[in-house]
């Protein structure tokens, strides 16, 4: 194996296409190296609409990283989000075989086989399995091995998408002539961005709010209970404001940019704005109390959606470190203080301090420093990323090419 | 038959209201009607239908539901058509254009309109449906139960205008009481029937009559938009094209920019001028699209005094309209173009109509050609329209959300 390998982490994302080159040295380090980014076109809703458009903005991402660093790409990590997404549940348990009541790698084993064999839907591909903390007569645990007790338990939040739509995705790299070597819940890769696994442990709800879906991923005991994308994200903002104030979308994206606030603040419903600021015909004043209402509603409804979606999972007493939001729909006036209100809980606006410098540290690069993250865990210890996740792409995608 | 005698000649409009939300809308109608227009109101509900200040009520079926109403149940109401089938088919009998006022989600309204539609269609007569589609607060059944009355709907009538509650309810005072917001619904409705009946019976400047109207709705048109604006004083003319744009029913111009045929219908007092008329259109033409075929009326009102009130119904030929509906479509037109030959364009003078009825359109055989609206299909979705919705415990998270909470915006 080479010393040094280049890896891409890539998000076709509904707003734009970001690519971020990573160099890691002999498995251990990583470099960040180079950096491409395209608007994004044939994309809604986190999904590839348009398969020629996409492509096109896709590689002119890639080509502008590689030539922007010089070098070539051995491997690519692709984040993956949209409609498509859905996830289960599924628990098993099993009576500790081993001598003296100790837990043996066989029970571990056994216990995840039984837990990750529910079949999937025809046409769906496993993104991950993930393993929740183990639980032994009713104690959590990560390392289960050489514990005393009678019963293990565990589940997994078996994360699934939609196969055509993933390998649309994953044909779009390969066009480049590029391997995909994982593809990654988006809400994953940014999560490990923008938390220490310290918040991980004590429990976090990341939600990283796109212009297409807001991706979610609840984390107690460092484990992820549950990940997820919800079809909602800063588009729908631009269109409520464009419906309900009969302005076009570019005029309604540029008021959600301008004026807009996830908390309605203005008192004075009779305050106007400016539509265009123009001083040209067809500009005229709209009120800034609507434009803050129709913004509020939507995020406002946008979390109690996620809160929905995680059920009895989410509480309170279990999220030591809070709320952290990332993603381009946090730089959303008042984005923190709404999800706060929603949650009940404090939330904050997370930034890739622990992983980069410079302009990588804005919240929208979140999900590629991520994606690169995770290639380096990935290379460095791969056997556990084995047993763990399951065997990369290839696995997840074995079915798919047995159907085709 | 409460129609009326066979030797007036003129365009019979008959508005039909079936079910409870049905019959309110007509019994608004009644307030402000003209006596041209003939009422009718229809429900399984018996004691309901007794509150209706309008004199020709029906219940229908009361063999099966004993006047008590389907209790949601859409068989009931299909089975109540069935047992008074020849009433309503009397009903419709020689009736030239036919309001239907339903509110979709319920029993009697959803299962009866379509039946009712169907029957009137076979005579050749127009049937133009407005349906008030449930507020999303109601529950999530309601409107699927909506949902699919309005696609039967469509099958059978030639234009099906969706009217969501949601949406109308942006036109009420915040704090307004459900039952204003009602009100405030049913008086859209209103609007556009008057509005529609003024264009063929006031005298105008410039008349528009029956056969225009009913050319505008056989075109093979996959969108149709629909909107009213009103102004009134001494800039009534460009408060009232103000008012239009600000329509709620047109809430984006990239709707209605697809509009290749347009109908305007303008309604204004004594004083309306030629000028008026012409700064109105210019505005009218220039925001909905200046290559679209356009066909104007501009018609007087005495009552309106000072107030200008536009109508616009535009359809589009970019259409989902099936091959079987195309072929309809030909049929369709071909009579409707014969017809308005023979048809003259001055509307009050009655006994041109005479002629022009010996070729009443009662020989058309087949007029199921369908027009959706886009305006306000059953939800505005604007930019998602097109793309698979977002559905989460019933509710379609692509509608705006202030929409889906009845929050009024202020403009």
């Amino acid at each position: 194996m080479q010393k040094t390998k280049i890896i891409a982490g890539i998000e076709i994302g509904t707003g734009k296409v970001s690519v971020l080159l990573g160099e890691i040295i002999e498995g251990k380090s990583l470099n960040i190296i180079g950096m491409g980014q395209c608007s994004s076109k044939g994309v809604v809703k986190g999904d590839i609409v348009d398969f020629h458009e996409a492509n096109d903005c896709t590689h002119a991402a890639i080509l502008a990283a590689e030539n922007q660093a010089g070098v070539k790409i051995d491997g690519v990590y692709l984040a993956m989000s949209g409609t498509h997404i859905e996830g289960f549940a599924s628990e098993a348990s099993v009576n500790v075989t081993g001598a003296d009541g100790m837990v043996t790698r066989g029970d571990l084993l056994q216990v995840c086989d039984v837990a990750q064999s529910r079949e999937l839907p025809e046409n769906r591909t496993v993104i991950h399995h993930l393993r929740r903390p183990y639980r032994l007569d009713g104690r959590c645990l990560n390392t289960p091995v050489g514990m005393e007790g009678e019963k293990l338990e565990v589940s997994y939040w078996t994360s699934h998408g939609d196969a055509r739509k993933i390998s649309d995705a994953i044909h779009i790299i390969n066009g480049f002539n590029l391997h995909v070597d994982d593809i990654i819940l988006s809400a994953l890769a940014s999560s490990s961005t923008v938390t220490t696994p310290e918040e991980r442990k004590s429990g976090v709800l990341v939600i990283d709010l796109g212009r297409g879906t807001t991706d979610y991923a609840l984390y107690n005991e460092g484990r992820c209970m549950i990940a997820g994308a919800l079809p909602i994200g800063g588009d729908h903002i631009s269109n409520d404001l464009s419906i309900g104030l009969r302005v076009r979308l570019k005029q309604a994206e540029s008021l959600k940019l301008r004026f807009g606030s996830a908390v309605n603040e203005s008192k004075d419903k009779s305050e106007k704005v400016w539509l265009n600021n123009d001083l040209e015909i067809g500009d005229r004043p709209v009120p800034l109390w609507s434009i803050e209402k129709i913004v509020e509603l939507r995020a406002t409804e946008t979390f109690e959606v996620v809160k929905k979606r995680l059920g009895k999972l989410y509480s309170n007493d279990k999220l030591g470190a809070g709320i952290v939001l990332c993603g381009g729909g946090s730089n959303l006036p008042n984005v923190d203080r709404c999800a706060a209100k929603v949650f009940g809980t404090q939330a904050r606006i997370g930034d890739n301090r622990s992983m980069a410098s410079g302009e990588l540290r804005d919240g929208q690069f979140s999900t590629p420093l991520g994606l690169l993250h995770y290639g380096l865990r990935y290379q460095g210890s791969r056997d556990v990323v084995n047993n763990e996740q399951g065997s990369g792409l290839f696995g997840k995608l074995k079915g798919l090419f047995q159907k085709g | 038959m409460e129609e009326q005698p066979k030797e007036i000649e003129s365009i019979r409009i008959k508005v039909i209201g079936i079910g409870g939300a049905g019959t309110n809308m007509a019994d608004r109608l009644m307030f402000d009607c003209p006596k041209e227009v003939s009422l009718t109101v229809m429900n399984t509900d018996q004691q309901a239908l007794s509150g209706s200040p309008i004199s020709d009520k029906f219940c229908v079926g009361k063999s099966v539901t004993y006047g008590l109403g389907t209790g949601g149940d859409l068989e009931v109401g299909r089975e109540a058509a069935r047992v008074d089938k020849a009433r309503l088919e009397t009903m419709v009998e020689g009736v030239d254009l036919l309001f239907l006022t339903v509110g979709l989600g319920g029993g009697t309204g959803t299962s009866i309109a379509p039946i009712l539609a169907d029957m009137a269609n076979k005579n050749g007569t127009v049937v133009i449906a407005f349906a008030a589609m449930p507020f999303t607060i109601e529950r999530a059944e309601r409107a699927s139960v909506a949902k699919h009355g309005l696609e039967a709907l469509r099958d059978k009538c030639n234009a099906v205008i969706p009217l969501p509650n949601d949406l109308l309810i942006q036109e009420t005072d915040p704090d307004a009481s459900i039952l204003d917001a009602f009100a405030k619904a049913d008086a859209w409705i209103e609007r556009a029937i008057k509005s529609i009946w003024s264009m063929m019976h006031r005298p105008g400047l410039i008349n528009l009559d029956f056969s225009q109207l009913k050319l505008t709705f056989s075109r093979k048109a996959g969108k149709t938009l629909f909107g009213l604006g009103a102004g009134e004083g001494e800039d009534s003319a460009k408060l009232a094209v103000e008012d239009l744009k600000l329509c709620p029913l047109l809430h984006t111009p990239e709707f209605s920019k697809k509009a290749d045929h347009l109908l305007v219908n303008i309604v204004g007092g004594a004083h309306l001028s030629i000028s008026q008329v012409q700064h109105i259109m210019d505005s009218v033409t220039d925001e909905f699209g200046k290559d679209s075929n356009v066909v104007m009326g501009a018609v007087i009102d005495e009552q309106m005094g000072d107030k200008v009130e536009i109508c616009v119904v535009g359809t589009s030929d970019v259409s989902g309209v099936s091959l079987m509906r195309g072929s309809q479509y030909k049929r369709a037109v071909s009579a409707v173009t014969s017809e308005s030959h023979e048809r003259t364009l001055k509307v009050t003078a009655t006994s041109q109509k005479r002629n022009s009825r010996g070729s009443k359109s009662r020989k058309k055989p087949n007029s199921t050609e369908q027009h959706e609206f886009s305006f306000s299909d059953e939800d505005p979705k604007g930019e998602f329209e097109n793309v698979s919705s977002t559905v989460i415990d019933g509710q379609d998270l692509d509608t705006p959300t202030y929409l889906r909470k009845g929050v009024k915006i202020v403009l």
